[in-house]
């Protein structure tokens, strides 16, 4: 996320999980760690063995709140409000970790007279807010002195104007009582964990965060994450054992999937996507743009040219820009919603989905099966027959008359997919750690794996490429498709991992160090492996298809990913964690600035002045022979920019940053701003949501107004242990299936109450965009808030159902609305509003009006406010580029 | 404990059938989180079928009783109680709203009785007793009399109804009987990922639960006892339970009896019966032929 | 339930609270499932499991009562030259022996497999004893029942006649031991289980099947047409024996934990049974209604074996009845 990505530098868990287990307080927020990541939990549970204190703060109790010390219910979406109060509680008692603060971040860095933080006035919005554009300009943001790597600084921390005064000041509204109104947390509570997490931290004890999308789906999921990691960077837990912010990703590689991207605007190793336009026309203007002076990123042209020379081979060289005109350039928003509206109004085609099913799994899904029906062709691959695979004649629309099998003209293509025990690759997990996996059986019949499928696809292509001489089609034919095939047919995938790694490029006959030396064609293709992302060079002798994951398959020949024999606590000798096998990264920070440990009981690495390099239970994330006291001359570039104190080796200054003076769309600094759907007004804010916020207005993409007496409840959602996302590998298995066979909504006793119905009755969820039917499952688990006097009830659905199957349920995502946050375009699937009705719903014509008299679906309809009309700019960027802080979802 | 990896006796392989050493099961619901991967994994193991896809509402108990088809089983238990020094919301502040709650998760199994219901009642020699004291069915000699299954004083056996495979047998936990004589540990302990199930030696494990119940007592829990009924007939039981609060909640017995232990006095009136008989039918001849 | 109903009500104030305050204050709401009572034990899921057991086993306990009991009046019949009523008595037994095992094997799981139950002989097991039991009744009752005939037609001659008339004397003295067993085994065999209902009735049991068993042969005569006195009054004595077993049954009551025998379907099926075998009986023989007596007895005899394996099912499902069966 470039949550972490602007705070720390890189876009991943800063920590391992093993790690965990020496934390002496755990702040689960924002996810149901036990239930979503239960073999990652057991770490969790060794702390508390040793005698940590848990925390789990959770709209329901989940089954991770069952194991924890202190359950905190807290309003869906207000996450920012409750850490903003123990910021608030830090700094206002002078509790944070001094020492760290000072040195590790920018703290006291100086902020420009003209920036406007979102607190002056209470407006929410900060300086460089451009109403037309519903953007910001984030001139203003910046430091005062030499750009990111020279800011001015006054390390008393005194100066009005530095970031801690300024952090200071913009949490000083976040009170107890606030939090209390605001999230619905009586400050006894909030007293609690504040204590609890304030008392682990300092030289001989951490705290660690754990997350993931119970705070990434929200309209602000961004900032949550930044108020964590301002929040662990004051308590000094970051780069420290047990600390750290551990994000729990999603599927098994998803951090995988963000590193060696699937989204449309970066590339591999968090390079940025090229952008059409003239700031970015040429390699130079591009490069230029993208280049830091100092820090790490001042290499980003030797890692961008790396990865043209593994795109396109022997054909990039330095006078054709190593192919960068080949290099496709991104007009705009491409992300899913996006093109969901496109295949709606016809303007798209055809659609590859491969591994998803959007059908059950995205928002809006009435309007997502819509779409599907619009298109002219559709490929999906799979392993059963999903929704969006039998949308055209088995799906609710159909049922209800919506859509017509006879009268749909998309021609489905199902592929049968081979699953990951049948095929041969890698994951990299959630804490960045490559496990490579051997394939255990054949698949069956006609599966095959993605690989041979986009392999046998790459080859016809270019094919067809190299035969039509189009000069459009000169990208296909530029690529280096070198890979050599198993006797399957399948691609090597261990060449794809040492092509990934990067080598050197040129040939060399029986070089010592080279691995699948020879392509396809028996040619000899490529030199000696390289060892480290240091290697690389952007004069075309390197080649790397992803810089990070550098030395996973090194000039040693090793498939390190495959390790298996772990040899220590962090699990060093088992798998490989990028960067260069670092377990816990940032790890310079666990030494004070002298080098020595901060204790004897947190020492991680330290500088060792006999062999004048650092040492210690894990990789450093430092140049290894750069002493605790060096000093940079005015001039040096790069690392050699950098102190010999400055743990955060991304950032232009080495630092950890408090306040983010550029790469993030919304805000320098969190603030709390309303789910964009919402029981009530924002209390600290005149705003009341993210101004940036895309809302991907649509007739069919209703939101409701704040305080909407029709839409009482709040609503949210989560996964349950048993299954797993849009269940297509859950809720075909019958050991999965029978473990929770029907869709269902929590519910309190007292709101139950107030409804008039029982555990175990059917009612049915009603939105604006939809309405489901679930039985209610009434437990004490959920507890109505008192917000302001005025009691809130939160209902909770899991969104594992649909109409394929052995079991048959209603499709949760009926019920959300698409919107996308401004920096991630992620959608707000954990805080809406909603009605709840007793009773069933009714089957075929009769649902719509029935659904009408509930929630309007056409006509002039009361909107949120604060949602731009029809046809205006949806907000979102003025500037773009913040691969570099890490992207991911 | 937890974090032994590859040590820990749910991982390491062993010798326990070859050298005869009594095994059992400690299962511990402090640290269980209902993830029902041991359900799971016995039931994929063990090619159990699965047994209908009914949704109980009770709590995210789908499974609702151990049976023939369902040999593991995770119970969640909702109660109006604080666990050890929990904070479970503003419920439980101390102030006048306290309202406590807490939620328990237990992974329930066959208990391998010492002196075992099913064993003793089962007509066919079906049910044994293994090299390392587990009881296990032999699914090839049941004959399906269905005596075992009122025999348990637990309700962990049962005879599989139709139309599922294998229909007509009585099934219940083997204690992964396979595994163990290749040195592997059962499926339902290897899977565990807080080490709530606890394989190793009966011996080892009884010292080990005795321990952990004054850990938690230590820590608060002040309900925390363990369920093992060694003064009733049963005799102890191979898979104990450490309990949060009584044994009724769980579905456990309080104090679990073999079924047999009044076969003496129900034989006695069984005799005197059959001797009533004779006399009553020699009088009513001798007297009013 | 009384408590249910004060819960109602509760409910119904929450009800209004909820309705105005939109909240219900405070505790008391039910955490088990929200508003709704809460089952005893584990969400009122059973604590035994109930007997898989189905129509063909009461029957057979029937069966295998009369059948056990019926080689006795043989046995009076041959000592006293009753010759008719030692063949009729015989006629019972033999039946008898072919139709219980047929029950027996029917409600097996595994029917083919029903020779694996004379694999072991253990005798902590009744059903093993009670299998033995069936195997050597069967072995001595049919063949008794095809001798008498054998020596009734006088089919072979002479000394080898004697030799058959011998035989069928101790064949059918065989048969009225095991009968004996038979008869009164089924009892042992429900009692000796985790069924509260069952197992805490684990004395009567043996004697109310075995005196069921024993007035059932006699009432079968009765009705054969051997309305003699010494059968008026063995029916009159077991009738009066389970008069008071029925007493016995009323006054016995362990509250929770057996109350499936005295409330509910299968409380009714057991006490109607007892009428029907016990009082009933005695008026009929009183006013001279033999045969009505008879029927009555075994209608009654028949109900209260039903009666009993319902209350088993009723009772095994009852977690409370588990809990109060247990100190
Ligand atoms: N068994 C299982 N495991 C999974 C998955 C699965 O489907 N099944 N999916 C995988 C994937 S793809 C992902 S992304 C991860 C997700 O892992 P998690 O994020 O842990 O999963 P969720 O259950 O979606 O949401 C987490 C929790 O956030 C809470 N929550 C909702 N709104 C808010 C809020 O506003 N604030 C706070 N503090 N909490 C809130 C919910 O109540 C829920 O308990 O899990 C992965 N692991
Ligand atoms: N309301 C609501 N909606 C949500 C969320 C939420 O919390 N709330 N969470 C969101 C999140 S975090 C996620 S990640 C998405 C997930 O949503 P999706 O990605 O749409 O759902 P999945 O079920 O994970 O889809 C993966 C599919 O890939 C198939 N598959 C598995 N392995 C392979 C393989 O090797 N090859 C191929 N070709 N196919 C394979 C599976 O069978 C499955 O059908 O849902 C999102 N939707
Ligand atoms: S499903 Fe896989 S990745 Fe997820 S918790 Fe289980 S073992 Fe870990
Ligand atoms: S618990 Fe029941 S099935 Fe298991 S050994 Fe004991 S008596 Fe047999
Ligand atoms: S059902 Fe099978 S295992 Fe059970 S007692 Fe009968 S023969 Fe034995
Ligand atoms: S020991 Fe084996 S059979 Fe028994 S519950 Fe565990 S996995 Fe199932
Ligand atoms: S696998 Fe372990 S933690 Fe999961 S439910 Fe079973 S006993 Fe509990
Ligand atoms: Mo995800």
């Amino acid at each position: 996320m470039p949550g972490l990505g602007t705070s720390f530098g890189r876009g991943g868990a800063t920590t391992a999980q093993q790690d965990l287990a020496r934390s002496d307080c755990i702040l689960i927020e924002g996810s149901s760690m036990a239930e979503a990541h239960p073999v990652g939990f057991r770490w969790v549970m060794k702390a508390k063995e040793n005698g940590a204190t848990i925390i789990h703060v959770d709209p329901r109790f989940s089954r991770t709140s069952a194991l924890a010390d202190i359950w905190v219910p807290i309003r869906a979406g207000s996450d920012i409000a409750f850490l903003g109060g123990i910021i608030r509680h830090v700094l206002e008692n002078d509790l944070c970790f001094r020492e760290y603060v000072v040195h590790y971040t920018n703290a006291s860095c100086i902020l420009r007279p003209e920036f406007r933080d979102s607190d002056e006035g209470a407006t929410g919005y900060f300086s460089g807010w451009n109403e037309e554009k519903r953007a910001y300009n984030h001139e203003s943001w910046l430091y005062e002195g030499e750009g990111l790597s020279y800011p001015k600084r006054d390390l008393s921390l005194q100066d009005a104007r530095c970031v801690y005064q300024t952090l200071k000041r913009h949490f000083s509204r976040y009170t107890p009582e606030m939090v209390e109104q605001v999230c619905g947390i009586p400050p006894e509570l909030f007293q609690k964990v504040a204590d609890a997490l304030t008392s682990a931290s300092g030289p001989e004890k951490t705290a660690a965060i754990c997350y993931a999308v119970g705070w990434t789906h929200h309209s602000k999921g961004v900032q949550v994450i930044r108020t964590a990691a301002i929040l662990q960077l004051l308590l000094g837990n970051i780069g420290r054992p047990g600390g750290g912010i551990m994000a729990l990703r999603g599927h098994a590689s998803i951090q995988g999937s963000t590193d060696i991207p699937t989204l449309y605007d970066i590339l591999p190793g968090y390079l940025s996507m090229p952008r059409a336009g003239k700031d970015e026309e040429t390699l130079q203007d591009y490069l230029e743009k993208h280049t830091n002076r100092t820090g790490l990123w001042q290499q980003f042209p030797a890692y961008f040219v790396s990865l043209l020379k593994a795109y396109y081979g022997v054909r990039a060289t330095s006078s054709n820009d190593f192919g960068y005109a080949w290099v496709p350039k991104i007009t705009g928003d491409h992300s899913y919603f996006s093109f969901l509206y496109k295949m709606l109004d016809g303007e798209m085609e055809g659609m590859f989905l491969m591994g998803q099913n959007p059908a059950v799994g995205a928002q809006n899904a009435r309007l997502e099966r819509k779409a599907l029906s619009r298109l002219k062709w559709l490929v999906v691959r799979d392993m059963v027959e999903i929704e969006s695979a039998a949308f055209w004649y088995d799906s609710p629309e159909i049922e209800r008359g919506e859509l017509k099998t006879e009268e749909i003209e998309t021609e489905v293509f199902f592929f049968p997919a081979a699953g990951h025990a049948e095929k041969e690759g890698a994951f990299t997990n959630t804490q960045r750690l490559l496990q490579w996996r051997e394939k255990a059986v054949d698949p069956p019949g006609d599966c095959r794996s993605e690989s041979w499928f986009i392999h046998r696809l790459a080859l016809r292509l270019i094919e067809k490429a190299k035969a039509s001489g189009e000069p459009n089609d000169e990208p296909l034919r530029a690529l280096d498709w070198w890979y050599p095939e198993t006797k399957d047919g399948e691609p090597e995938m261990e060449a794809v991992l040492a092509e990934i790694n990067g080598w050197k490029t040129t040939p060399e006959v029986n070089a010592t160090g080279s691995v699948f030396t020879h392509d396809r064609d028996g040619q000899l293709h490529h030199g000696p492996q390289i060892d480290e992302y240091e290697e690389l060079k952007d004069d075309g002798t390197t080649a790397s298809g992803c810089w990070i994951y550098c030395g996973v398959y090194a000039s040693d020949g090793v498939n390190k990913a495959l390790a298996r024999q772990s040899n220590d606590y962090l699990g060093h000798g088992w798998g490989f964690a990028w960067p260069s096998d670092r377990r816990i990264i940032y790890n310079r920070a666990s030494a004070a600035p002298n080098g020595k440990p901060w204790s004897e009981r947190k020492k991680l690495v330290w500088w060792s002045a006999e062999n004048k390099q650092w040492t210690g239970q894990d990789v450093v994330d430092f140049k290894k022979d750069k002493s605790p006291d060096y000093r940079p001359d005015g001039h040096a570039r790069g690392l050699e920019a950098l102190p010999g104190d400055a743990p955060f080796i991304l950032h232009e200054d080495g630092l950890g940053w408090l306040y983010i003076p550029e790469g993030l769309q919304d805000g320098p600094l969190p603030t709390h701003y309303e789910p964009l759907e919402s029981p009530v007004n924002n209390k600290l804010y005149e705003r009341d949501t993210n101004p940036v916020e895309n809302w991907f207005t649509r007739e069919e993409n209703r939101f409701a107004p704040p305080g909407d007496t029709r839409f009482p409840f709040v609503l949210t959602t989560y996964r349950l242990t048993e299954h797993h996302t849009a269940g297509g590998m859950s809720r075909f298995l019958p050991h999965l299936a029978e473990l929770q066979p029907e869709m269902f909504v929590e519910i309190s006793p007292e709101a139950a109450v107030g409804l008039g119905i029982k555990n175990t009755d059917y009612v049915c969820i009603v939105t604006l965009r939809g309405a489901i039917e679930v039985r209610a499952l009434v437990s004490r688990r959920m507890r109505p808030l008192q917000l302001n006097g005025k009691t809130v009830h939160q209902v909770a659905i899991p969104f594992h159902w649909g109409s394929a199957g052995p079991i048959r349920g209603d499709v949760a995502n009926d019920l959300m609305a698409i919107s996308g946050e401004p920096n991630v375009t992620i959608m707000e699937t954990k805080a809406l509003v909603c009605n709840v009705v007793p009773g069933r719903r009714p089957r075929g014509k009769e649902f719509l009006p029935w659904l009408d008299s509930f929630a309007p679906q056409s006509g002039p309809a009361v909107l949120h406010p604060e949602q731009p009309p029809l046809g205006a700019p949806s907000g979102g960027k003025l500037e773009s580029g913040h691969g570099q802080h890490g992207k991911s979802a | 404990m937890i974090g032994e990896g590859t040590q820990s006796t749910n991982q390491r392989k062993h010798s326990f059938a070859q050298d005869h050493v009594e095994v059992g099961f400690f299962t511990d619901p402090s640290v269980c989180i209902g993830c029902k991967a041991c359900e799971v994994a016995c039931k994929e193991w063990n090619e159990v079928p699965d047994d209908g896809f009914t949704w109980t509402g009770n709590s995210y108990d789908n499974t609702g009783h151990l049976g023939a088809s369902t040999w593991r089983h995770v119970l969640f238990v909702e109660q109006d109680r604080t666990k050890g020094n929990q904070i479970a919301g503003p419920m439980s502040l101390g102030n006048d709203s306290e309202d406590p709650f807490r939620w328990i998760f237990l992974s329930d199994v066959c208990k391998h009785c010492e002196n075992a219901g099913c064993l003793e009642a089962c007509p066919t020699g079906s049910i044994v007793r293994t090299e390392v004291g587990s009881v296990l069915v032999q699914n090839d000699v049941c004959n399906g009399c269905g005596y075992c299954v009122v025999a348990c004083p637990f309700g962990v056996i049962d005879r599989r109804p139709e139309p599922l495979p294998d229909a007509g047998g009585a099934f219940k936990c083997t204690f992964c009987y396979d595994r163990q004589k290749s040195g592997l540990t059962p499926a339902c302990a290897k899977v565990c990922p807080t080490e709530s199930i606890v394989f190793g030696r009966l011996d080892d494990l009884r010292a080990r639960g005795a321990a952990r119940v004054r850990t938690l007592q230590g820590q608060g829990y002040d309900d925390a006892q363990l369920y093992d009924p060694q003064e009733t007939s049963v005799g102890g039981i191979h898979a104990f339970f450490l309990l949060l609060g009584e044994a009724e909640a769980y579905g456990l017995p309080p104090r679990p009896q073999i079924p047999t232990i009044y076969l003496k006095s129900s034989w006695a009136a069984a005799v005197v019966t059959a001797i009533g008989a004779i006399a009553a039918v020699g009088a009513a001849f001798s007297f009013f032929a | 339930m009384s408590a249910d109903r004060n819960f109602e009500e509760r409910l119904e104030s929450w009800r209004k609270e909820a309705k105005h305050g939109g909240a219900v204050s405070g505790r008391g709401v039910n955490v088990a499932g929200g508003p709704i009572p809460r089952r005893p034990g584990y969400y009122g899921e059973a604590v035994v499991r109930p007997p898989v057991w189905t129509w063909e086993i009461p029957l057979y306990f029937f069966a295998g009562g009369a059948a056990g009991m019926a080689p006795l009046f043989a046995c009076a019949g041959l000592f006293l030259g009753l010759t008719d009523l030692a063949r009729a008595a015989l006629w019972i037994t033999a039946a008898g022996a072919i139709i219980s095992p047929i029950l027996l094997i029917m409600d097996l799981g595994r029917p083919r497999l029903f020779l694996n139950m004379l694999r072991v002989f253990k005798y902590q097991s009744p059903m093993s004893v009670g299998a033995w039991i069936l195997a050597m009744f069967g072995t001595f009752a049919v063949p008794a029942c095809i001798a008498f005939e054998l020596h009734l037609h006088h089919v072979l001659s002479g000394s080898l006649d004697t030799f058959v008339a011998v035989v069928a004397e101790v064949l059918t003295f065989g048969a009225a031991y095991w009968g004996l067993g038979l008869a009164t085994y089924t009892g042992v065999l429900i009692g000796a289980t985790a069924i509260p209902a069952w197992f805490l009735h684990h004395v009567l049991l043996p004697i109310h099947f075995g005196t069921a068993g024993l007035g059932c042969a006699a009432a079968i005569l009765e009705l054969l047409g051997f309305q003699i006195r010494p059968l008026f009054f063995l029916g009159m004595f077991v009738a009066t024996i389970e008069t008071l077993l029925w007493l016995w049954l009323e006054f016995d009551k362990h509250g929770p934990a057996d109350r499936a025998l005295h409330a509910g379907g299968s409380g009714w099926l057991i006490r109607s049974g007892e009428i029907l075998s016990g009082p009933l009986p005695i008026i009929f023989r009183l006013t001279n209604l033999v045969p009505l007596a008879a029927v009555s007895f075994l209608l009654g005899a028949l109900l209260s074996r039903f009666g009993w394996i319902a209350a088993g099912r009723v009772s095994g499902k009852d977690p409370e009845a588990v809990f109060a069966s247990q100190g």
